[in-house]
């Protein structure tokens, strides 16, 4: 018995080996397959006869058929490029693909303006798309670069004896993060972090760095390595060393990059430090710059002192659900301990939650709406073209017919459609990108220039990409399906006969068509609902009154150096500068302040004298200001009874302080507060006073009660204060004399937050407004495209209808009645479009009522007025092919 | 068209067989026919891809003859050179010699 080898069949000698003969016909085109295999049949005869023996023949065999695979393709494609639809069907899908889309490009070369309408609707589409996803994809869904975002977590306190709900900034105390970890199995690197400013006094110029000042080092629970150098060392942090981390940024813009900076002495507030490491980019926390260790222990501070945060790892095994409910047992045993002496922790709450949760909720809502309506935006372009498409196919049906008489199936057709619609898409994709990029560009130096910062990285990395890639074959499959699906129905003989009547196949088309109009209308009117109720709260909020006279009013941040200014050397440094300002000539007032409306610093709670700590319902709670006396003159907030502080309260004086009438209605009602006397901590003040409400946490919520404390009887305990200058004209124009003074005074002195009080509340609102103008733009995109759709399909439908409308008016008919007549057959889908989009505008309204102002989600004014604008415009697109329907020529029209 | 059009190396060699072969070329003998002469191996893939291609051009023609016990029952595929084919042919063999005309490659002078 000889040897068979697997490759070989088994059987007669003469037999060549199946597998490569099954490989032959796989590979050959179909007219070649058979020769081939009986020309190398024979050959392999005479091998195996010959005294070469089988073995070799089959070898030969092979070797000839793994030979021809390459041939044998290259011949494929040419056979199938020649003659498109003569290609049995199961080849191979590649060739198939390389063969439509051939057929794509001729289609699209013969008909570009169709082409470039539909790229160009497209491009805008999926760029948009696009630019709103890397958006919402940047600040939303994946803000930080830290791995396993979900089991990073944050906690807050709810205070809700304060009238605290959870927060999770400048909350907790050091003696509660203690408690935090110390006690909790379910978190593990609890670290927390106090923030303030330091300046950065290396170099030539001084800067001021937003700084945070840890407890523990914050690189293993963040989850990332330092970019270079190394964290804290636990020892560093017990013994509070003077050693730096700086930012990524700031590693490249003052020391250009360079690694050998680690080890190195640097100046911060004018003392020694060791710059022991640089973060990597984007780890900025909060934006803080420069990251030192808190230079003394958690002990230091009181239980009630809060003003710090927490960052944790969920521990293995935990989870946020645990992690809760242990906190849970925390806040209760901190309670039984503290809660006599701290009232404010009767039913207090310990919340933990993901960092990217903390950081991102108030950009979710607006993200995610934005998301839903550019979706729709894209939507609509999809009909667009899908109503562009129908519109072709009616005349390439014939060309469609023939080719399935002459034997191509209709999914091989439907194919072929789709993937000319994919193509476009891919076309228009490719457009969006640029559109995208150009987008995402000017969208990140427009976040950079936002005063607050806003977590997350705008940019179109390869997740953004991805799904714009999907998005883009989704889309060519949406618009293209109905179109081809159409256009393949079986009614080929009527087709071909009736090619020229175009009454065969079209009721149908018709009816696709005016369901297109009818879902353009009902998504425009979604996205214009929107887009209204987002403008009308906007105005409203613009009509707000803040209580005091924002106009023409600058304000700066200054930090004074502990280091260098101490008690009263603080106040007298602000004495000065607040002279030596209020000199300049075009200032009509300077005044002092800790902060200036719109705030968003904690609350500090309070008791008032002869009253009992109450233990039922809240304590009193108010924001805590210091301000100069002229701080109330500066802003323009009235005085409503007795007086605001002057001269005559020293720090020898008895304390006194200003409540707004917020706090006076709140916590004194039907009494006078002024003369009472009020404790914050261990000190009694007095009330002399009651100034008007300020809108002091924002134009869009109601004024919180705030005491204003005298900054001449702080001590020195604020280093940190606002210069607040209300000016004659344009108040940036002083900047450069304020500039000057403040240099005069320390030329090591840096000022920052240079923002006027009017920038403040227009930041405060900034997602608000960058929601709305986006809502807008879509909405008008929105109008536009509607509009083309409905113009294109009644133009369409009376070009169709030319010789119908001529025998009506050889019979009679008035021009007058051919208009009305053409208008009201264009309005039925628009009316039911309208309908419908109604529904879902309401739908839209209850999802965005968290982002109105002074708007209820269905308000019917704003939903009458875009639906009335809707229907005009409507109107209007039908009427242009109406009226020229009506001046056709009867006689013309019918012999056409 | 086709006057523009000169033979690849390949084509020629394939043109060239099947008009040796008269009447009788067929892919198999085509591809022996290349190899007993060249020295060449061919691929019976690349023999009927250019046949196919020179078919499409107009150069060769083909008919279909009788299935045969010896190739398991399948058809023969007779090729023969058609009057273009053989223009085609002309027209570069008149090319390549205007091109090697009074060019000496083949003195080895250089060689140490």
């Amino acid at each position: 018995m000889r040897f068979r080898p697997w490759f070989q069949s088994p059987g007669d000698r003469a037999t060549p080996p199946r597998l490569a003969e099954r490989l032959l016909s796989l590979t050959a085109r179909s007219e070649d397959r058979e020769v081939m295999a009986g020309d190398l049949a024979e050959e392999y005869a005479t091998h195996v006869a010959s005294d070469r023996g089988g073995m070799r023949a089959t070898l030969w065999y092979w070797r000839q058929v793994l030979r021809s695979t390459v041939p044998n393709i290259v011949s494929r494609i040419r056979a199938t490029h020649a003659q498109p639809d003569t290609q049995p069907e199961g080849d191979g899908w590649m060739l198939t693909l390389v063969q439509d889309l051939r057929y794509a490009a001729r289609t699209m070369r013969r008909n570009l303006a169709f082409a470039a309408l539909a790229i160009i609707t497209l491009g805008l589409g999926i760029g948009a798309t696009t630019i709103i996803y890397s958006v919402v994809d940047g600040i939303v869904l994946h803000p930080f670069p830290f791995p396993d975002p979900d089991r990073l977590v944050g906690v807050g306190p709810a205070f809700p004896k304060l009238g605290a709900d959870v927060s999770y900034v400048e909350v907790l105390s050091p003696a509660e993060y203690k408690d935090v970890e110390t006690q909790s199995r379910t978190l593990e690197r609890v670290v927390a972090w106090d923030m303030g400013n330091r300046t950065l006094t290396d170099g030539d110029v001084p800067e001021r760095l937003f700084s945070g000042f840890w407890w523990g080092n914050a690189f293993p629970t963040l989850g990332v390595p330092p970019a270079v150098g190394r964290g804290f060392l636990p020892e560093e942090i017990t013994r509070g060393d003077k050693v730096a981390i700086i930012s990524h940024r700031v590693w490249l813009r003052r020391f250009a990059g360079d690694s050998s900076v680690v080890g190195r002495t640097i100046g911060i507030n004018g003392e020694p430090y060791t710059l022991v490491g640089v973060m990597p980019p984007r780890t900025l926390i909060y934006g803080t710059d420069l990251w030192m260790p808190m230079p003394v222990g958690p002990q230091v501070f009181p239980r009630n002192g809060r003003q710090f945060q927490i960052l944790a790892r969920l521990a293995p095994g935990a989870t946020l659900e645990s992690a809760n409910a242990e906190l849970e047992l925390i806040a209760r045993r901190v309670e039984r301990q503290h809660g006599a002496e701290f009232p404010e922790y009767q039913g207090w709450r310990l919340v933990g939650n993901t960092w990217t949760d903390i950081n991102v909720s108030e950009f979710r809502l607006a993200g995610l709406v934005l998301l839903g309506a550019v979706g729709f935006v894209l939507l609509l372009v999809c009909v667009n073209v899908a109503s562009l498409l129908l519109a072709r196919s009616a005349g390439r049906r014939r060309e469609i017919a023939v080719r399935i008489a002459l034997g191509a199936g209709r999914r091989r057709i439907v194919r072929q459609l789709l993937t000319e619609s994919v193509a476009l898409a891919g076309l228009g994709a490719v457009l969006g990108v640029v559109v995208a990029y150009w987008g995402t560009v000017s969208l990140a130096a427009l976040m950079a220039t936002l005063p607050v910062p806003v977590p997350g990285a705008i940019a179109l990395n390869a997740r953004v990409l991805g799904v714009a890639a999907v998005i883009t074959v989704v889309s060519g499959i949406l618009f293209g399906l109905a179109p081809a699906v159409h256009a393949t129905r079986p009614d080929i003989t009527g087709t071909l006969k009736a090619e020229a009547s175009a009454s065969t196949g079209s009721a149908d088309r018709h009816r696709l068509q005016r369901a297109f109009v009818a879902l353009e209308v009902a998504l425009a009117l979604v996205l214009l609902a929107g887009g209204g109720l987002l403008v009308n709260s906007f105005i409203r909020l613009q009509r707000v009154d803040p209580g005091f006279d924002a106009a023409n009013v600058l304000a700066m941040r200054l930090t004074l150096a502990r280091e260098r200014y101490e008690g009263p050397a603080i106040t007298a440094f602000f004495q000065q500068l607040s002279e030596r300002v209020g000199s300049l000539p075009g200032v009509r007032s300077v005044a002092v302040g800790s902060q200036f409306p719109p705030i968003t610093f904690l609350r500090r709670q309070f008791a008032i004298e002869g009253r009992p700590a109450a233990t039922e319902g809240e304590l009193p709670s108010a924001y805590l200001t210091l301000a100069s006396d002229s701080y109330f003159r500066t802003l323009g907030v009235p005085l409503i009874r007795g007086r605001v502080p002057n001269e005559r309260d020293t720090e020898e004086t008895p304390l006194v302080v200003v409540i707004n009438d917020v706090a006076a209605r709140r916590y004194f009602p039907g009494s006078d507060p002024v003369g009472q006397r009020i404790r914050i901590g261990d000190r009694t003040i007095e009330i002399v006073g009651v100034v008007g409400t300020v809108k002091n946490v924002g134009l869009d919520r109601p004024a919180e009660p705030e005491i204003f404390g005298s900054v001449r009887q702080s001590a020195g305990m604020d280093n940190q204060l606002f210069l607040i200058v209300r000016t004659a004209d344009e108040p940036r124009s002083l900047l450069p004399a304020i500039r000057r003074e403040v240099r005069a005074m320390d030329a090591e002195q840096p000022i920052y937050l240079i923002q006027t009080v009017n920038e403040a509340f227009v930041s405060a609102s900034g997602p608000r407004r960058a929601a709305t103008m986006m809502l807008t733009m879509f909405a008008a995109f929105a109008l536009i495209l509607a509009a083309v759709g409905i113009y294109g399909v009644v133009s369409y439908s009376v070009s169709e209808r030319t010789r119908e409308i001529g025998l009506r008016m050889a019979l009679g008919a008035q021009r007058s009645q051919v208009r009305t007549f053409v208008v009201r057959q264009a309005m039925l889908p628009v009316v039911i479009g309208g309908a419908v989009g109604l529904v879902g505008a309401i739908t839209l309204g209850r999802v965005m009522s968290g982002m109105l102002f002074e708007v209820s989600g269905s308000d019917p004014a704003t939903i009458g007025i875009v639906a009335l604008v809707l229907a005009l415009v409507a109107l209007a697109a039908s009427y242009v092919p109406a009226r020229r329907a009506s001046r056709l020529d009867p006689l013309v029209a019918i012999r056409d | 068209m086709p006057d523009r059009d000169f033979l690849g190396e390949f084509e020629q060699l394939v043109l060239l067989a099947v008009a040796r072969l008269g009447g009788d070329g067929y892919g198999m003998s085509v591809r022996r026919e290349i190899e007993r002469r060249t020295g060449r191996a061919v691929s019976i893939g690349a023999v009927y891809a250019t046949l196919d291609r020179l078919e499409n051009k107009g150069y060769v023609a083909s008919r279909t003859g009788a299935p045969t016990a010896e190739r398991g029952g399948r058809a023969k595929r007779h090729f023969t050179v058609q009057p273009g084919g053989m223009r085609a042919l002309r027209r570069t063999r008149r090319i390549l010699t205007a091109m090697w005309k009074d060019l000496e490659l083949g003195a080895r002078t250089g060689s140490p």
